[in-house]
């Protein structure tokens, strides 16, 4: 199965720890989930809902948020939402016990890549049926997975650009009325001049005609 | 390009013959540009200047080819005037398969599908020599990209072959100014299986030539090709695609404006600039590790000035070290300084003065002494007023003694003591103090000539060479390792800020390569090693031209790959017999923590004989478990996860599998080798992560795909004529080679071989895949305890050293020069970006540069290497290497400034090139044709003394010792019985071994032991260090009543001599006389005597010195024994090579 695991800081979308699986049979090219995996985590903020699943196409990605670390779980979209958020749930007890003290202190990029093979491991006992671990972990995890929102992720993903969009939009406006304003200002003064020129020139030919036809 | 067949003459391209043209130019591919005839090499320019004057022949096509080989040919012809050479080309053309580097192959080198990662098919960044942009081939649509490099083309052969005018008609399309510094060289690459015929349409016409006795005398041109440059990235330019950075579009604007910048000088760069070699920060401690506030956590988007912000993840490798160059170059520029070279060909005789020789050197430029008083700034920027002045005087600013020594005439046939008292350091580059203390050290970054020629034609007229030698991923004893969210590059060039950029003021920098003017990001007005802000030209990266960056995740396309290992071991009975097994589960058992890794490493093991076996490591089994396939014709990987398994988890299951493996095949009856699916099912293995595939073989595989038949024929091996095989037999091992590259696997070959394997087509797997090739001839656990023991030492450095993963590597250079060739072991992506899928401390690498435009305003050339790489603690980081040399303008400034070592190790790698290309002789001829034209060079123009006999400057003193010394090594040998598989390594190993090695190699360095005096002795940890003098390899300086060392690199050789005083064989060796010398003796015994400590502490000193242990043979002075030491005597006469004088007498004939 094709999946990406991916936990990082939310402050700064800095990755700390990742793990990849790519499954040769499907070929799928990961490497767009990757970069997808990547802007999301930099667009993520405190704001951002907790526990979120996004749509992909045939992928989905699950993220939860705790403690200012976010993990990313990548998976096919038939993949069952319960067990895919007590996987994340699992290695955020995990890797919060293991490294969350320096989460905040470091500034390299995959800082905790060693938490690679723990992630595999996890994931296995999710991903493999058979495993009896799974049925216990689901059953205990009895959490409401249906109130989990659910979006698309190109939207989350757009969500910025649309803003800074409308912002470009808008500032565009404010400098297409400046310019109407000082058109108008231009056309109006022009067409008093107009008036201006009509009347004197009529009132020229009146003095005149006044002045040599009438004396 | 309206009609793609006719340009591609005759090229159905199929991937053996690399369409990208500057995709895979490594190994053979790559030596068109040394291909030309004599006439194209130094004679050039009057010919050329036919070139634009070639009738355009009729032609129902317009072409628009760039020019291509063939238009070379045509040159090559006009200049000939023999019209049934036309017939002889267009033979050749219609032999050969070649691609003509249109830009079809532009669209298919840059998006190259070996980019595993790559999701964008991105335009290859254009390359750094603009003017090709001017030509009017660029314009048309990128070619729909095939996908695979040797995926079925589109585009085959038109059913006629085109008339030879056709191809001459293709120069007169070429812009004139193009014919000359920019003049084609053609990216042709040849296919090695065919060394006898070239691709080359000038050589192959050359060979005519010679055979019909028509130019018989220039049989064998230089290997260094000057007049025709054309940079080797013709292809990866065209179509303005859409660069994924997002920069290409403001490229032109910010270009112009650095040029105007560039004539508003501002001093305060000088000035800011003084005192900082003085303020360097204190580097002895080993890493000075460097990390910035940490209140600059914004980074990520931010940090994107390092790789653009339009896009926040690039997309594939080329993006990622950031080699996208903006689209446009301002056209205009190169136009007026393309004719500049050519323009000044004619280099109207040096100053009088300048002939006088060295002692009126001084005189000749009297304003060189103010000019080293007035305080220099080595940072100040070339402005028209002032580049005249200091590129006239910049050579002679430094040491002018030096100089004058580097020099002074020697006349070779009265000099009899050429070498120096002690090993030949690299020549100083003459810079100021300053900018010499921060430069780049020698052993890692070297370059041909230390001082930078002006223009083309002054190359040309020097005869020598240029190009660079790297060693980039030397293990280092000090490095600055820089972590900072922002890692400061140029916009344009992408050049990592480095010591020898100008600040113009606080805020803002100036490139170095490009001139253009950057601003100082915020993060780098801070300088974690004071403390203190607002000193930018303080920061580290100022102060050392070695440094590493740790990189942000914008230059990862996945998360840093684990260290993965895959031992793939030949387990038939010919491996049995040779025994390797045992000793090398053992080393690995011995090393096994000592694996470079960390607790994610990966490893796995593959055995095979005639079927592949797999090993099922998964923890928690109770034993390894094996699993067959015995289905080589379609490999599959019999389960995904428990083969490759983490280390630290598995360990006893690794331990208990390399215990038992030596006796489970003890009995093994089976001969067949099936090398070629194992090689398959590894890369299968390995793909999901990348990583190091090690290969152990045996044999001559004869099994499945890849199987390769004997073609050595024993009875030429001592042949005069012609040495044939030297190339691949089979393209397998290439293509395999490059889909691993693709994958960043690369792969090692151990090769262990009493009988033939086919060396040539085997290398091939680690030659693309950036791997390194070991070869023990006639190998065996107990008939060979030499080979054994220098197999040991090797794998154990071989598994305990260093190694980066998925690298790539690129280097720049000052605008002006461009870089046509590579050498060394790597598979070159995009133009000028060498994919390393793997990179070891061990491997060397060198390029060749032509100089495209003048150098004239600018008083320093450049050049920067940058290495980005994932550690095994899977740690994303940049090397970056940074070498500064002047550029001068005068012929006795560029002789004074050789190296007369790196040119001999260009000239090595030049000759193997040539002789897979062409044919073994005609690089032998070529050697010696190098030391011909730099003597004849140097007499027509610098030394004016009239004496007759063989002249050269002091600094290349060495050169015909050390060209003879080439012509005598195996790998360029004939007449000696050499077998194909041991000259193939040595050519390997005249690709890849690091220069000081190298040179050792070729030139072994002599040592009188028995009467070493403390005179002139190093103290080195309390230890007394002696230091001998060096001695010439001659027979002659070998006595008998002495004890001689000789350092071969690789290998020590004590010789002793029958009538070697009695107390050094006491004192020493520990043996009462001469007569109860064992006869293997391989160490020197730790005695308690002073001569013995002597020998051994100068022993250990040499030995520290290379990565490699070498082991010492005490050899008797008996015929049996001796052989090896006095091969080596490169300055005698041997069976079939001439000795030093009569080389220089063989010179002396050949000179005009």
């Amino acid at each position: 199965m094709t999946s990406l695991t991916m936990i990082a800081r939310v402050t700064d979308g800095l990755p700390l720890a990742a793990s990849v699986q790519e499954d040769e049979k499907s070929g799928r090219d990961l490497q767009h989930y990757q970069s997808q995996a990547k802007q999301l985590c930099r667009k993520l903020d405190a704001q951002s809902p907790e526990r979120c699943t996004l749509e992909a196409g045939d992928m989905s990605f699950h993220y939860l948020i705790a403690q200012d670390v976010c993990y990313l779980f990548l998976c096919e979209a038939s993949f069952a939402k319960r067990s895919a958020f007590a996987y994340l749930e699992d290695l955020r007890g995990e890797f919060n016990g293991r490294y969350g003290r320096r989460v905040a202190a470091v500034t390299r990029p995959y800082s905790f890549i060693e938490f690679d093979t723990y992630i595999q491991k996890t994931k296995k006992s999710f991903v493999d049926r058979r495993a009896p671990r799974n049925f216990g972990s689901i059953n205990t995890e009895l959490q409401d997975v249906q109130r989990i929102m659910v979006a698309n992720i190109e939207e989350v993903l757009q969500r910025g650009e649309s803003l800074s969009a409308l912002d470009t939009k808008a500032s565009n406006l404010t400098s297409l009325s400046k310019k109407y304003r000082s058109d108008a200002k231009y056309l109006n003064t022009r067409s008093t001049y107009a008036k201006v020129a009509a009347v004197s020139v009529f009132l020229i030919t009146l003095i005149i005609y006044v002045r040599f036809w009438w004396l | 390009m309206s009609a793609p067949g006719f340009t591609h003459l005759n090229s159905s391209v199929s991937y053996g013959q690399n369409p990208t043209p500057n995709g895979c130019q490594n190994g053979p591919g790559q030596t068109y540009q040394s291909m030309h005839p004599p006439a194209g090499c130094y004679g050039a320019p009057p010919q050329q200047q036919n070139y634009p004057t070639i009738p355009a022949l009729p032609t129902s096509v317009p072409n628009k080819a760039p020019a291509t080989n063939s238009a070379h040919g045509a040159n090559y012809y006009w200049s000939n005037q023999q019209q049934h050479h036309h017939h002889h080309q267009q033979q050749h053309h219609l032999s050969q398969h070649h691609v003509a580097p249109s830009p079809y192959n532009a669209s298919l080198s840059s998006d190259a599908p070996s980019q595993p990662y790559a999701t964008v098919p991105s335009s290859a960044p254009p390359p750094s020599n603009a003017h090709y942009n001017q030509q009017p081939l660029q314009q048309h649509p990128p070619y729909a990209p095939s996908g695979r490099y040797y995926g079925p083309q589109a585009y085959h052969a038109p059913p006629a072959p085109p008339p030879p005018e056709q191809q001459q008609q293709q120069p007169s399309l070429v812009p004139a100014p193009a014919v000359g510094p920019g003049a084609p060289i053609h990216p042709i690459v040849s296919y090695p299986s065919a060394p006898g015929s070239s691709q080359f349409g000038t050589l192959s016409s050359f060979q005519n030539a010679a055979a019909h006795g028509v130019m018989p005398t220039q049989m064998g041109a230089p290997l260094h090709q000057y007049s025709n440059p054309r940079p080797a990235s013709t292809a990866a330019v065209g179509q303005p695609g859409p660069t994924v950075n997002g920069q290409g579009s403001t490229g032109h604007k910010h270009y112009d404006q650095s040029h105007q910048a560039s004539l508003s000088y501002d001093p305060y760069g000088g000035v800011l600039h003084g005192g900082g070699g003085a303020d360097r920060p204190p580097s002895g401690t080993p890493s000075n590790s460097v990390h910035s506030s940490p209140g600059h956590h914004q980074g990520g988007d931010t940090s994107s000035s390092s790789t653009g912000s339009a896009s926040p993840v690039p997309n594939n490798y080329d993006n990622l070290e950031g080699g996208s160059y903006p689209d446009s170059m301002p056209p205009s520029d190169h136009m007026t300084n393309q004719a500049a070279p050519y323009g000044s060909y004619g280099y109207p005789g040096m100053p009088p003065a300048y002939h006088q020789g060295p002692a009126s050197l001084a005189n000749a430029s009297p304003s060189h002494e103010p000019y080293g008083q007035s305080g220099y700034q080595p940072y100040s920027q070339p402005f028209p007023s002032m580049s005249q002045l200091s590129t006239a005087l910049g050579g002679l600013s430094g040491v002018p003694e030096l100089e004058v020594e580097a020099l002074r005439p020697v006349n070779l046939l009265q000099e009899k003591n050429l070498l120096p008292p002690r090993a030949l350091e690299a020549p100083e580059p003459n810079l100021s103090p300053e900018l010499r203390k921060v430069n780049c050290s020698p052993q890692s970054f070297r370059c041909t000539l230390t001082s930078i020629p002006q223009t083309q034609a002054l190359l040309n007229k020097a005869r020598l060479p240029l190009g660079l030698l790297l060693h980039p991923f030397r293990d280092l004893q000090q490095l600055p390792v820089i972590t900072s969210n922002t890692i400061v590059r140029c916009r344009s060039c992408r050049t990592y800020i480095n010591p020898f950029v100008t600040f113009l003021d606080q805020r803002r920098w100036k490139c170095n390569l490009c001139y253009r003017v950057n601003d100082v990001p915020d993060e780098f007005m801070y300088n974690p090693v004071t403390r203190s802000y607002g000193e930018p030209h303080k920061r580290p990266e100022v102060q050392n031209a070695t440094v590493e960056f740790i990189a942000s995740s914008d230059y990862m396309l996945r998360p840093p790959q684990p260290a993965a290992y895959l031992f793939v071991l030949d387990v038939s009975h010919n491996a049995v017999e040779a025994g390797y097994l045992k000793y090398f589960s053992e080393l690995l058992i011995d090393n096994l923590d000592k694996l470079p890794g960390d607790t994610r490493t990966r490893v796995g093991f593959l055995t095979f004989d005639n079927t592949i076996h797999f090993y099922n490591l998964q923890e928690g089994l109770s034993q390894p478990q094996m699993l067959v396939v015995s289905d080589i014709d379609d490999i599959f990987i019999p389960s995904h996860d428990s083969l490759m398994v983490n280390l630290k988890e598995s360990r006893e299951l690794v331990k208990d599998l390399l215990t038992s493996l030596p006796g489970m095949f003890s009995h093994s009856k089976e001969t067949h080798s099936a090398l070629g699916p194992a090689l398959q099912a590894a890369f299968k293995l390995m793909s999901p992560t990348g990583g190091r595939v090690t290969v152990f073989q045996t044999q001559l595989p004869t099994l499945g795909a890849g199987s390769l038949q004997s073609r050595e024929d024993p009875n030429q091996r001592s042949s005069t004529k012609g040495v044939q095989h030297l190339g691949p037999a089979t393209d397998f091992y290439k293509k395999l080679a490059l889909d691993c590259s693709g994958q960043q696997i690369g792969v090692d070959l151990f090769l262990l071989s009493s009988q033939y394997s086919d060396l040539a087509s085997l290398s091939c797997i680690s030659k693309y895949s950036a791997g390194s090739v070991f070869y023990y001839p006639s190998f065996h656990h107990t008939h060979n305890p030499a080979q054994l023991e220098k197999f040991q030492r090797d794998v154990e450095r071989y598994l305990t050293r260093k190694i980066g993963f998925e690298a790539v590597m690129r280097i720049r250079c000052t605008k002006g020069l461009s870089i046509h060739t590579f050498h060394g072991n790597f598979f070159v992506r995009s133009t000028d970006l060498l994919s390393l899928a793997n990179v070891n401390p061990d491997s060397a690498f060198a390029v060749q540069m032509s100089i495209e435009d003048s150098l004239a305003d600018s008083s320093l050339a450049c050049f920067q290497a940058a290495l980005l790489y994932t550690s095994s603690k899977g740690k994303r980081r940049i090397r970056v290497h940074t070498l500064c040399l002047p550029v001068v303008s005068q012929l006795s400034d560029v002789y004074a400034g050789a190296d007369v070592q790196a040119i001999t190790c260009l000239l090595a790698d030049m000759a193997i090139d040539r002789s897979l290309t062409s044919s073994l002789s005609d690089a032998r001829d070529a050697l010696t044709n190098a030391a011909v034209y730099l003597l004849s060079a140097y007499k027509s123009n610098v030394s004016n003394l009239q004496q007759s006999g063989l002249v050269l400057p002091a600094s290349m003193r060495l050169f015909p010792v050390y060209i003879l010394a080439l012509l005598k090594q195996k790998a360029l040998r004939t007449g000696t019985s050499t077998r194909l598989d041991e000259r193939v390594f040595a050519m390997c190993e005249f690709k890849t071994q690091p220069l000081q090695q190298l040179m050792r190699m070729v030139h072994p360095d002599l040592y009188r032991l028995d009467d070493m005096s403390d005179q002139g002795a190093l103290l080195l940890n309390h230890t007394l260090v002696p230091q001998p003098h060096l001695l010439h390899l001659s027979a002659e300086r070998v006595r008998r009543d002495g004890a001689f060392l000789m350092d071969c690199g690789n290998v020590f050789y004590l010789w002793i001599g029958k009538s070697c005083s009695d107390v050094f064989i006491r004192d020493v060796l520990g043996c009462s006389s001469y007569a109860s010398i064992p006869e293997n003796m391989r160490h020197i015994p730790e005695l308690e005597t002073v001569l013995s400590e002597r020998v051994r502490a100068f022993l250990d000193w040499l030995q520290d010195k290379r990565s490699f242990c070498s082991s010492v043979h005490v050899l008797k002075d008996e015929a049996s024994a001796k052989a090896p030491f006095f091969q080596r005597l490169v300055e005698d006469r041997s069976e079939a090579a001439s000795s030093y004088p009569d080389f220089l007498e063989h010179l002396q004939q050949q000179m005009p």
